[in-house]
């Protein structure tokens, strides 16, 4: 395993910035290289947990000889958001994820992403581990930009439940999947729910689910069980269900969790009378696939979302 | 004159958040259809000048509503949560409002917002959406024109009494914001940066006020013998545009006190380290021209925009 350092940027009063990568060098120069992007926000604990977890499996968890093409993990790079307890860049609040591909001459965010992107150009695979960006808890997924250059054959490989082949918006051509896809890496974003604390099981399900994609792409001889069949889903399978009224939100469902047409899966709680206000009730069949993460809720809020089965 | 809510919702204890729009009618029928002309701002909460523009614009329509020909709209606070709590983005969400256009009514609550108040300034005639840039640049008073509009825009542009055009070409990420989405739905939209974020200039606000009077009167928007008398803006038609950044980070102290013509080499400022009196940077402008852009926040990392200058054309820009 080699350290490489990707970027150093002074700061006026901060120790400098470093990001470095982890590379696990493969054993046949053939075999297809990926490389995995951590925390690219300071709100990610998920991601960072997850590509530190995988650091340390490759590391001293398998054999040197089943690495066959090369992995370079970069656990997090926006380190000085994820010590201050701040999303995006801490001075000026600008979303790394929305500066790809980078510009040496830009402004600091610009000048980041070029050096990572960089480091990162040229691998045939790319994972970017993600949070959902709105305040939700969600299911892990991939997502996938409908952007002409995506491979959702090679998506499938995750085995996660579903694989959310989304329309792109006009912001997305910043994204680093975007220009990753469109600099020829098959790029692919695992979607981490929006949370603070470690859930180990879910770290270990995204990590099995990246582990057997390594496998299945010949990246690794690693062998591990099957996942899923994924479903790939779009906006139209979804149903949106929103905060008729707003106070304290209890959802009485999982991410996951199947449900049948009206039955109720969360509640509105009046904030200063404890009366329940309002009940949510499915609207269909189907399976939730995130609830919102916050417990007090706005009116008109998006509550629920399920994708419609049946 | 009349206040209505074009979007609320109920917050979880006991507060609603509200956004505003306010309506100036003539005083009297008018058998023509009337001409609208919608302002906005606050759409960042920690950008001010357009509070006091609309303001000052709400006033002198307030006293001279005899005068008045066409229809003002005023959205004053887009993002009137983050206005009254100096956020930027949408609160609790951290969404840019300015990059979720056009939105829609099924979508997370700041989409639902953006849909809502372009729903609302649709069927206008012409949009004028004033930002401050943001706590960390003063921008002399100047309008942003994507180079796929400036047909329709750029005469009303020159209207404006604002000192500084800038046409740039169309990028796809701003598709996402307010002025496209509105210049897509057929409303002539403009964007107007000046001053600071968090505070108020008060010499710009004047300016643009007179620059928006002079603009409703050549509509037809006004009938009266006012002479609104504006300047003539310098255009990027006609020059370049060269970005000043941060070679190295520390503490940004500038030589200039405000936005000016400048000389090639002259001195912009120093970027300097603290903790040793070490002068890590000295600053010089890249070309002769106008400085319309110039740090405020002195805090600088590698990167961060110092200056821009509008100066003549050259290829090594």
């Amino acid at each position: 395993m080699k350290k490489i350092e990707i970027l150093r940027i002074e700061s006026l009063s901060r120790a400098p910035l470093v990001v470095e990568g982890y590379l696990f060098e493969g054993s046949d120069s053939t075999a297809p290289k990926v490389a995995i992007v951590g925390a690219l926000e300071g709100d990610c604990i998920l991601p960072l947990y997850c590509a530190s977890t995988l650091v340390n499996f490759f590391r001293n968890k398998i054999d040197k000889e089943k690495i066959k093409g090369d992995i370079l993990i970069i656990p997090s790079i926006n380190h000085y958001a994820l010590n201050i307890g701040k999303r995006f860049w801490p001075l000026d609040n600008t979303d790394l994820n929305m500066m790809f591909p980078g510009y040496e001459h830009g402004e600091t965010t610009q000048r980041i992403a070029k050096k990572v992107f960089d480091a990162i150009n040229g691998y045939d695979y790319g994972i970017i581990l993600e949070r959902r960006p709105d305040p939700a808890i969600c299911l892990p997924y991939i997502k996938l930009y409908k952007s002409g250059y995506e491979d959702l054959k090679a998506a499938k490989r995750f085995g996660f439940k579903m694989i959310h082949h989304r329309t792109m918006k006009s912001i997305d051509t910043v994204t680093l999947q975007y220009n990753w896809q469109l600099w020829g890496t098959k790029a692919f974003s695992v979607i981490c729910p929006h949370e603070n604390q470690v859930d180990k099981k879910l770290a270990s399900q995204i990590n099995q689910a990246i582990i057997r994609f390594m496998d299945k792409s010949k990246i690794i001889d690693y062998h591990i069980f099957n996942g899923y069949e994924s479903t790939v889903i779009n906006r139209d399978t979804i149903e949106v269900i929103k905060a008729a009224k707003s106070g304290i939100f209890i959802a009485k469902e999982l991410p996951g969790n199947y449900v049948s047409k009206n039955q109720v899966i969360g509640e509105v709680v009046h904030s200063l009378e404890g009366d329940v206000i309002h009940q949510f009730l499915a609207p269909c069949n189907g399976m939730i696939t995130c609830y919102y993460s916050n417990s007090l809720i706005y009116e008109n809020a998006v509550a629920f979302r399920i994708a419609r089965i049946g | 004159m009349i206040t209505t809510e074009i979007f609320s919702s109920d917050l979880p204890v006991g507060e609603k958040l509200s956004i505003k729009r306010t309506r100036f009618e003539p005083n009297k029928k008018i058998d023509k259809k009337l001409k609208r002309i919608s302002i906005v701002s606050g759409i960042h909460g920690d950008e001010l000048e357009g509070q006091l523009v609309i303001y000052l614009l709400a006033d002198w329509l307030n006293k001279n509503s005899d005068k008045l020909t066409g229809i003002v709209d005023v959205y004053p606070a887009v993002n009137s949560l983050g206005v009254d709590t100096i956020t930027r983005g949408f609160p609790l969400y951290d969404v840019d409002l300015n990059r979720t256009f056009p939105g829609s009514a099924n979508e997370f609550l700041p989409g639902q917002v953006v849909y809502a108040l372009s729903q609302d300034v649709k069927g206008s005639d012409i949009a004028i959406d004033i930002h401050s840039s943001n706590i960390f640049l003063r921008e002399i008073p100047q309008i942003r024109i994507n180079k796929e509009f400036s047909k329709s825009t750029l005469p009303l542009a020159k209207e404006l009494n604002c000192d500084f055009i800038w046409i740039h070409d169309a990028v796809t990420v701003l598709e996402a914001t307010f002025s496209h989405t509105m210049n897509s739905l057929g409303t002539k939209t403009l964007v107007v940066e000046m001053g600071v974020g968090m505070r108020l200039t008060k010499e710009y606000g004047y300016q643009l006020l007179i620059g928006i009077l002079n603009l409703m009167k050549k509509e037809g928007m006004l009938t009266c013998d006012d002479e609104f008398i504006t300047r003539e803006a310098f255009s990027s038609e006609v020059g370049d545009v060269y970005y000043l950044n941060a070679p190295k980070s520390g503490l940004f102290v500038p030589a200039l006190d405000h936005c000016a013509i400048i000389r090639k080499d002259d001195k912009i400022g120093d970027i300097v380290n603290p903790l040793n009196g070490e002068i890590l940077s000295e600053l010089k402008a890249p070309a002769d021209g106008i400085l319309f852009t110039l740090r405020e926040y002195p805090v600088v990392y590698e990167g961060s925009l110092i200056a821009r200058i509008f100066g003549e054309n050259s290829e090594e820009n």
